[in-house]
């Protein structure tokens, strides 16, 4: 059973998954937030797809004998259509490629063989080289070579020194558009002196529109994620109900690690100083800290403004603070000399009530399950009053820290960002 | 592939994707041939998609002659209400198919946790099952 919102992903995760005459019996939309006899009035009404009484429905699909087509077996290849398209004029193939929801609706750059090539020098790996694999959705995931994420690089435009860092992620198998109803945002920190040699900022604006590898690095992103997994497909792969904005080519975040007190985040991860690594992030996105309080005393106390801030997530995702590096000087000289000292500080400081935490749709989801298998500390805090002060994270680790800025203003951000993974850049040189 | 294509091969009806809200990878026009456009200057564009796998067709499970005295599983996998959809469901079989033995199951673990364990049991214990997500 499935509520009609859901009727297009229902049929076609079915048949992708091999079971294309599945029963499935639809329901009205939505069966949240309902009272049980709302409920019975939809049971007792119609499939509002099919339009027959819907308990008969259900009692047919368990009882009447099974057709031919629902006994089939076999293997179905899945094309994706010719290798190339045209030739045609620039114009007429940027739109053939809108059209196909092959881009973000923005211009793209025609990847000839020509643009391809080129991209592929920036390579050591062959071009028919597998990559990885990557779901855009709750389906089986698609996988692509070399040359497939070259095609989506060029699209992208990102210039053939940038092609490293998206084989990287592309590597990871995580991609930046995600198919919940809910409307996530992805982050990548890219660390390392290559940084520098791409000409990445990291200064001021360093999360605007300001330079051309933070912007064409993220937009591959999410090309890869829209070609080469399928993903972003609205009603199909992609049912986030608002949308993101920071889809389009996501925060892309080069540390500022010259200007920073602390470690670099890849430092963090396992990653040796000096190596190239991208990692990588997922939530629900990021806002702005509101202006500094106490910047004009001595003793702002930055960290208890992140406190702050977090206060209003939900603790599903991770906490990611993103710091000028006039915060993080300032931080250091008041004793947090490592940014590990900050996360401890975040992680005991930045708390909940029980009862709050439970009445979370995330807890109810994700966490009440866990805790019902015994798993911590979900198990502790479910057992513990409606009062009880919790923190806002389950684990001390979902909390990073990355420095960022152009030391104009002592300005923050704080993510609703979870660290998922890190990848050598270096190997896909 | 469309995803309309897709479906036919598969021998249902690209019919039942009418009315979805979702408009990419529908059949659009394919590029203008050489012949039918002006323009002097022409080029060919890569086809960016990634490869996707093959599907196996997986049969269907028989099925019952009838549910008089069987037990059919309500399996709520946590999505907002989608278990108190399936305990209505639950009430209806008692008012109206008494003979019907509808048992109420919430999976283990967050709903894209396989379960296991609950398939088992629901082969060993069951005739039939229902699944229902919610939101």
């Amino acid at each position: 059973m499935v509520t009609r919102a859901f009727k297009e992903l229902a049929i076609l995760n079915v048949a992708k998954r091999g079971m294309p005459h599945l029963r499935i019996t639809f329901t009205p939309h939505p069966v949240a937030a309902k009272t049980p006899e709302q409920l019975r009035a939809y049971i007792e009404g119609n499939d509002p797809i099919s339009g027959k009484p819907m308990m008969k429905e259900i009692v047919d699909a368990l009882t009447v004998p099974l057709s031919a087509d629902e006994k089939k077996t076999g293997l179905v290849e899945v094309s994706i259509g010719p290798p190339k398209y045209g030739p045609d004029t620039p114009k007429n193939l940027q739109q053939f490629y809108h059209d196909n929801g092959m881009t973000d609706f923005l211009p793209v750059i025609i990847p000839t063989k020509e643009e391809v090539a080129e991209m592929l020098e920036a390579t050591s790996h062959k071009p028919d080289e597998l990559v990885g694999q990557m779901a855009g959705g709750a389906y089986p995931p698609w996988s692509y070579t070399v040359r497939q994420v070259a095609i989506n690089a060029v699209m992208a435009g990102c210039k053939p020194e940038y092609f490293p860092i998206i084989l990287a992620i592309a590597s990871s198998g995580t991609p930046s558009l995600m198919s919940s109803t809910n409307s996530f945002a992805y982050a990548a920190v890219i660390n390392g002196p290559i940084r520098d040699k791409l000409n990445m900022n990291y200064g001021i604006g360093a999360l605007g529109p300001f330079a051309q590898p933070n912007a064409a690095i993220g937009r591959a992103w999410t090309l890869v994620s829209r070609n080469l997994a399928n993903g972003g497909i609205p009603g199909d792969t992609y049912m986030g109900s608002q949308g993101n904005n920071l889809n389009y080519n996501n925060l892309i975040m080069a540390e500022n690690e010259a200007a920073s007190p602390w470690v670099p985040l890849s430092v963090q991860k396992g990653f040796k100083p000096g190596e190239n690594v991208v990692s990588l992030f997922r939530g629900l996105g990021i806002v702005p800290g509101q202006g500094a309080r106490g910047t004009s005393t001595d003793t702002p106390k930055y960290e208890e403004q992140f406190s702050d801030l977090f206060s209003v997530f939900t603790g599903f995702f991770g906490g990611l603070v993103v710091a000028d590096p006039l915060i993080a000087a300032n931080l250091k000289d008041r004793g947090y000399d490592t940014k590990d000292k900050l996360i401890d500080w975040l992680y005991k400081n930045t708390t909940q009530s029980v009862k709050d935490y439970k009445s979370r749709d995330f807890a109810y989801g994700f966490d009440y399950p866990r805790a019902l298998k015994g798993l911590e500390p979900y198990k502790t805090w479910y057992a513990m009053p409606d009062d009880a002060v919790i923190p806002r994270w389950p684990h001390r680790d979902d909390i990073n820290v990355v420095v960022l800025g152009g030391q104009t203003n002592a300005f923050f951000q704080g993510g609703s960002l979870s660290y998922t993974v890190s990848v050598s850049i270096d190997k896909w040189t | 592939m469309n995803r309309r294509k897709m479906l036919s091969l598969l021998g249902m009806s690209p019919a039942l994707l009418a009315g979805a809200n979702a408009e990419a990878q529908q059949a659009k026009p394919k590029p203008k041939s050489a012949a039918a456009t002006s323009s002097a200057y022409q080029v060919e564009g890569l086809n960016p998609k990634g490869t996707p796998p093959p599907i196996q067709l997986i049969p269907m499970a028989p099925r019952l002659d009838s549910l008089d005295g069987k037990t059919v599983w309500l399996i709520d996998t946590g999505f907002e209400g989608g278990g108190f959809l399936l305990q209505q469901i639950q009430l209806w079989f008692k008012q109206n198919m008494p003979t019907v033995n509808a048992v109420f199951r919430r999976k283990a673990g967050p709903y894209m946790e396989d379960d296991p364990a609950l398939w088992q049991e629901i082969k060993a214990k069951g005739h039939a099952a229902i699944m229902a997500i919610g939101h």
